[in-house]
């Protein structure tokens, strides 16, 4: 059907421009109506309810897995993590419609800088402190975050720029690979060396994805995977060098399995919070799994509480949503009307995508679990913050993406 | 759209749209759907099992009441404190929990500091606090804001009313209230209850979760026991008891026996020297402690459970004795019962019996002369039974053994009931182990066999299940079960039954045990001293005095066994030993039974007065009880009541005989007991009178008037009013 609709438009293009402005003046209306509760009109309206609407639910349930960790370690302070939280939602949604207001083109003149910064964040992070074994987290005066963050979207941003800016030429070594091995190595370098290799593949997956898009050769990919998958093959077969990537594979296998030294309470915990869920749920703030059996269930793991919370029905309802966002996401970008807003629209929807399925492929246990945070969901004020932001900037394109009239 | 996206981008969107939103989200929905549905209540079960944690509630120990519901052993209700070290929080606290703690329980200061760093959320660091301490504990908790950290947990703690009282029969409680001695362990299932379950979900740091999720299984308490056992009673034999084994220095500890001889009720089981339940482990015998000290500090440990365990030892029940001339009773019984004898059975006592090659002494050298089997057994004639035993054979005698139950275990509901030891086990034996047998040597029984064997005398001639626990009721007081055991047997006829009675109350009117007459009452009895083997000192003679009787001789209400094993005092003699704290405790226990008894002028010059209880009453209302009763009173002191008396009640003494009313503090100078012995019995008297003391006369032959031996030593230091039991005549011609 998707496929279908798309052709449609790019074979039968005036007459998809004859079509439209009727269909668009129903849209106007709608938006007119909006426009009196205070929203600007122009933008798309499906994405930005699904984006409130899932920092709505992400919010309940933060507020639901947090609390008996708040009060319990934070002296009887329920509230203690969903204040922040709800503080940073608030400015994120403000920070939002104020980036859809702008123009996102501008932000090709910035990919530079904001690249640099992101490189310098991340040397800097390097030589902070370790916190429980890892240089991850950076403290700006009140203001904590990982520059892994930053990182994230100043690759997207990079890569959309010189992919727009290289397109004839994507097919060359030149201009369709080497400048893009330019910012990614060192990034991906640096990022493993925090060490942060949910990051790092992140990182990965979102450049593959954009050189994809952006039309490289395939047979690029083949060689860049095949000497990668070479070496790995290599390290798994031959050595014993990847033991902690080992025993995680081995807890991964068998979590059940106390015997094995692998560390699996989080896994074990959050498997026994999604099968306690059953279809229906335990019911909303019922989860029992939270009460200090699952670490830090606000955290990667907030997903499991949900599944226990709301059960297998609530637990897809939301995939669902997570799903129609990433679609709605692809579907601005794709309409947007420049290459560079499509790449930076599709960069931003598939790093939000990779998350959410990783996220939750790690709670269950579908993958080996490492850390990565459940977009909208998980507890972290800047990195909503940061994520509201972007969702402005998908906002901003819908304004001026082929959706609208003007 | 020129600018925007081409054909080719689109396409490769659309691969990368489809891969993410149908391919990944698919996987993803079809995994949850198996954790949750498949495998949902597998993992659901698993979470329940972290989650629900069971605590265990503890059932409260049933009430031990004797026969008139008066507690024996009961449980209190105590606290256990438990700390939280994970809810500490601060230092801060952490040193002002421990310091409160440490000032409250005494517990040392370091350990607590030490416990609180621990990961734990449950650490017992006191058990079974009382309730002063744990208000205590409540108060500093409200004084210092502490919440969380420290926790009091009920708990039951045995608590022993009457102390040392019939402690040897309720034995007592270990720390988790299990039942370590005596009817605590006989009857631990009935008395311990069941425990309870409080299963609620638990966080994983232990403490509830806030939803509703709690289910509570309560403990069921424990049964109580209503005892055959009379603690009025009780404390009277147990006094006596104590003050003759003082008295006659008997070292190997005695007992006493007090039962129903119609249903084989125990009324009272007393042991000497008991211990207190309330402290179990504690040595507070100043002999024991004593010893204690001058063991080697290697074996102090094992002498100190050597000594504990003794104490706990039931010896009325346990003990293995030869009853000695107290058999007597049994011979006769079947001598008549098989008709081979009857009381005008004629026997010569030449002072010794020819059996095989051994000679066997009559206790008194130049015989006895001709007597009949009524005058061989008031006289305890050694021969005339040997001889009578002859009559029987071993295997009547064996038959008899048997059917009157020393060959079987008496079935008391206590734990430790000793077997006897006979000849063989197929009841073989030589003529000449014959002959020892039927003077009660050379083969061992327990006090309980014999008591019971002797309560078929006194009942008809069934033979009765001796048991201390009447009902089993439960909280609301209603009878579970009772225990009414069935005579076992008839043992020998009626008739025979009450033809050894009569023998047996001429025996204690003007035989050989005639000072243990009470008038008033029909009292039948015997006693016996007999040789020990197991000896303490090698070389050196060492005997167990016993007594045993019953009254009403007409339809006995009380039977009663005193047993004192291995008197070192003045006299060895079962009749002295024993016969002064049976006779003194029957004399209570009578009358407290309701039997009341009638005396008449002449009786009370003769057998001398009992002593009332003055304890409690007004100065004048005392005096004027012992003036009515022809006694002297003397009163000491300024008090308005009386506190104290010297004689205690239901001692007795001499008309016209001493009784010192203490009603303060004060205390009459003592006085030194004078010597007694080779005077007359008149004079002894009028010497004792003169002191201020009293006097008790016992003695077996009429026309023998001089003292033998006196109670107390010559020169000892007493209280004014004491009574010295003194033995007329040979005090050694009665066994």
């Amino acid at each position: 059907m998707f496929k279908k609709k798309n052709n449609d438009k790019s074979k039968i293009k005036p007459k998809g421009a004859n079509l439209k402005p009727e269909r668009y003046k129903k849209n106007k209306f709608k938006f007119r109506n909006i426009k009196i509760i205070g929203i600007k009109s122009g933008m798309d309206i499906p994405f930005m309810l699904l984006v409130l609407l899932l920092v709505a639910i992400g919010l309940v349930m933060m507020f639901s897995a947090s609390y008996p960790n708040a009060f319990y370690l934070h002296h009887g302070d329920s509230f203690f993590f969903i204040r922040n939280q709800v503080i940073y939602a608030i400015i994120g949604i403000l920070v939002m419609f104020g980036v859809s207001k702008f123009d996102y083109r501008n932000l090709k003149t910035l990919h530079i800088p904001i690249l640099i910064i992101s490189f310098i964040f991340l040397l800097i992070v390097l030589a902070m402190p370790p916190i429980n074994g890892v240089r991850r987290w950076m403290q700006l005066g009140p203001i904590g975050f990982q520059p892994s963050e930053i990182t994230k979207f100043s690759i997207i941003l990079s890569f959309a720029t010189i992919i727009d800016k290289n397109f004839e030429k994507m097919g060359t070594f030149r201009y369709g690979i080497l400048p893009f091995l330019m910012i990614f190595i060192p990034a991906a370098s640096l990022l493993a060396l925090e060490p942060h290799i949910s990051c790092t593949v992140i990182v990965i997956l979102l450049a593959a994805i954009m050189l994809f898009i952006g039309g490289i050769k395939l047979r690029w990919f083949a060689y860049v995977l095949t000497p990668i998958l070479a070496f790995l093959s290599y390290l798994v077969l031959f050595t014993n060098k990847l033991t902690y990537a080992n025993s995680r594979i081995a807890g991964w296998l068998n979590p059940f399995d106390k015997s094995s030294g692998v560390d699996t309470w989080q896994t074990r915990q959050g498997l026994y919070a999604i099968g306690s869920g059953g279809i229906f749920g335990l019911g909303l703030g019922n989860s029992r799994q939270k009460y200090l059996f699952l670490p830090e269930p606000y955290n990667d793991f907030i997903f499991a509480v949900v599944c226990e919370e709301l059960g297998f029905i609530g637990a897809v309802f939301i995939l669902i949503l997570f799903a129609t966002l990433i679609w709605r996401g692809i579907v601005i970008s794709i309409r947007a009307k420049d290459r560079f807003g499509t790449l930076l629209g599709l960069g931003i929807t598939m790093q939000v995508g990779i998350q959410i399925i990783l996220n939750i492929a790690v709670v269950s246990n579908t993958i080996p679990n490492t850390g990565i945070s459940l977009p909208f969901f998980s507890y972290g004020g800047t990195s909503l913050l940061m994520l509201l932001a972007q969702m402005g900037i998908i906002l901003a394109i819908s304004r001026r993406s082929n959706l609208e009239k003007t | 759209m020129i600018k925007g996206s081409t054909i080719r981008m689109r396409r490769r969107t659309l691969i990368v749209a489809f891969v993410t939103i149908f391919v990944f989200f698919t996987i993803l929905s079809v995994r949850l759907f198996y954790l949750q549905i498949i495998s949902g209540s597998y993992l659901f079960k698993m979470a329940n099992l972290q989650q629900l944690a069971s605590t265990k509630l503890s059932p409260r120990r049933g009430v031990i009441y004797d026969r008139n519901m008066v507690p024996l052993a009961q449980s209190a209700t105590v606290w256990n404190v438990v700390l939280e070290p994970n809810y500490i929080k601060t230092d801060a606290t952490k040193e002002l929990i421990s310091q409160g703690l440490h000032e409250i329980l005494g517990t040392p200061k370091e350990k607590l500091l030490e416990l609180s760093e621990k990961k734990s959320c449950y650490t017992i660091i006191e058990k079974k606090i009382d309730s002063d301490t744990k208000n205590k504990i409540v108060e500093f908790k409200s004084k210092n804001n502490i919440t969380n950290g420290i926790r009091l947990i009920e708990d039951y703690k045995r608590y022993y009313p009457k102390e040392t009282l019939a402690s040897t029969v309720l034995g007592f409680t270990g720390s988790d209230g299990q039942g370590l001695a005596g009817l605590e362990t006989q009857y631990d299932s009935v008395l311990g209850g069941e425990e309870g379950k409080l299963v609620s979900a638990k966080n994983a740091i232990g403490t509830d979760m806030p939803y509703d999720y709690e289910h509570m299984i309560p403990p069921k308490d424990g049964n109580n026991l209503v005892l055959t056992l009379d603690s009025t009673i009780q404390s009277i034999v147990e006094e006596r008891l104590k003050k003759a084994i003082e008295e006659n220095d008997v070292r190997n500890r005695g007992a006493m026996i007090v039962m129903n001889p119609k249903n084989g009720e125990i009324l009272a089981l007393a042991v000497e020297k008991g211990f207190n339940p309330n402290k179990p482990f504690e040595i507070s015998d100043p002999k024991d402690l004593e010893i204690l000290k001058n063991t080697p500090e290697e074996e102090k440990q094992k002498k100190e459970s050597e000594i504990l365990f003794e104490k706990c030892r039931n010896k009325a029940i346990s003990d293995n004795y030869y009853p000695g001339s107290v058999f007597k009773i049994i011979m006769a019984s079947i001598g008549l019962e098989l008709g081979i004898a009857n009381e005008e059975t004629n026997f010569n006592c030449t002072g010794g019996i020819k059996i095989g090659g051994d000679t066997i002494r009559c206790h008194k050298r130049s015989g006895h002369g001709p007597l009949n089997l009524v005058g061989a057994l008031c006289k305890s004639c050694n021969p005339a039974f040997i001889s009578l035993g002859q009559e029987i054979g071993t295997k009547r005698f064996f038959d008899f053994y048997k059917s009157f139950g020393f060959h079987e275990k008496t079935g008391i509901d206590l734990p430790g009931e000793g077997s006897d030891i006979f000849f063989s086990k197929n009841g073989d034996m030589h003529l000449i182990d014959l002959a020892v047998a039927s003077i009660g040597q050379n083969f061992g029984i327990t006090p309980i066999q014999m008591a019971t064997a002797a309560c078929a005398i006194a009942n008809g001639g069934k033979l009765v299940t001796p048991h201390i626990v009447k009902e089993i009721r439960d909280n609301d007081g209603n009878v579970i079960q009772s225990f009414d055991p069935k005579p076992r047997r008839q043992v020998i006829s009626e008739e025979t039954a009450k033809r050894v009675t009569a023998m047996m109350e001429q025996n204690a009117t003007s035989g050989g045990v005639k000072n243990a007459y009470i008038p008033g009452f029909r009292v039948a009895g015997k006693s016996g001293t007999s040789e020990k083997k197991d000896l303490l000192v090698p070389g050196e003679k060492d005997y167990i005095a016993s007594f045993l009787e019953f009254a009403p001789a007409n339809d006995p209400e009380v039977l009663l066994l005193c047993y004192a094993d291995t008197p070192k005092g003045r006299s060895y003699y079962g009749a002295p030993v024993c016969i002064p704290p049976s006779t003194a405790s029957m004399n209570e226990i009578l009358p407290y039974m309701g039997v009341q008894p009638q005396y008449n002028e002449e009786e009370m010059k003769k057998y001398g007065i009992k002593v009332p209880n003055l304890i409690d009453k007004k100065v004048e209302e005392a005096k004027k009880i012992s003036i009515d009763l022809g006694l002297r009173p003397t009163i000491v002191g300024k008090g308005e009541t009386v506190i104290r008396q010297t004689p205690y009640r239901g001692e007795r003494i001499s008309l016209g005989g001493n009784i010192i009313i203490y009603t303060d503090d004060s205390s009459e100078e003592k006085v030194k007991v004078p010597n007694f012995v080779g005077l007359k019995k008149s004079d002894a008297v009028k010497l004792a009178e003169s002191l201020g003391l009293n006097i008790f006369a016992s003695g077996s032959n009429g026309d023998d008037d001089t003292v033998s031996t006196q109670s107390l030593a010559e020169s000892e230091l007493v209280d004014k009013g004491t009574t010295i039991n003194i033995v007329v005549g040979s005090g050694e011609s009665e066994d």
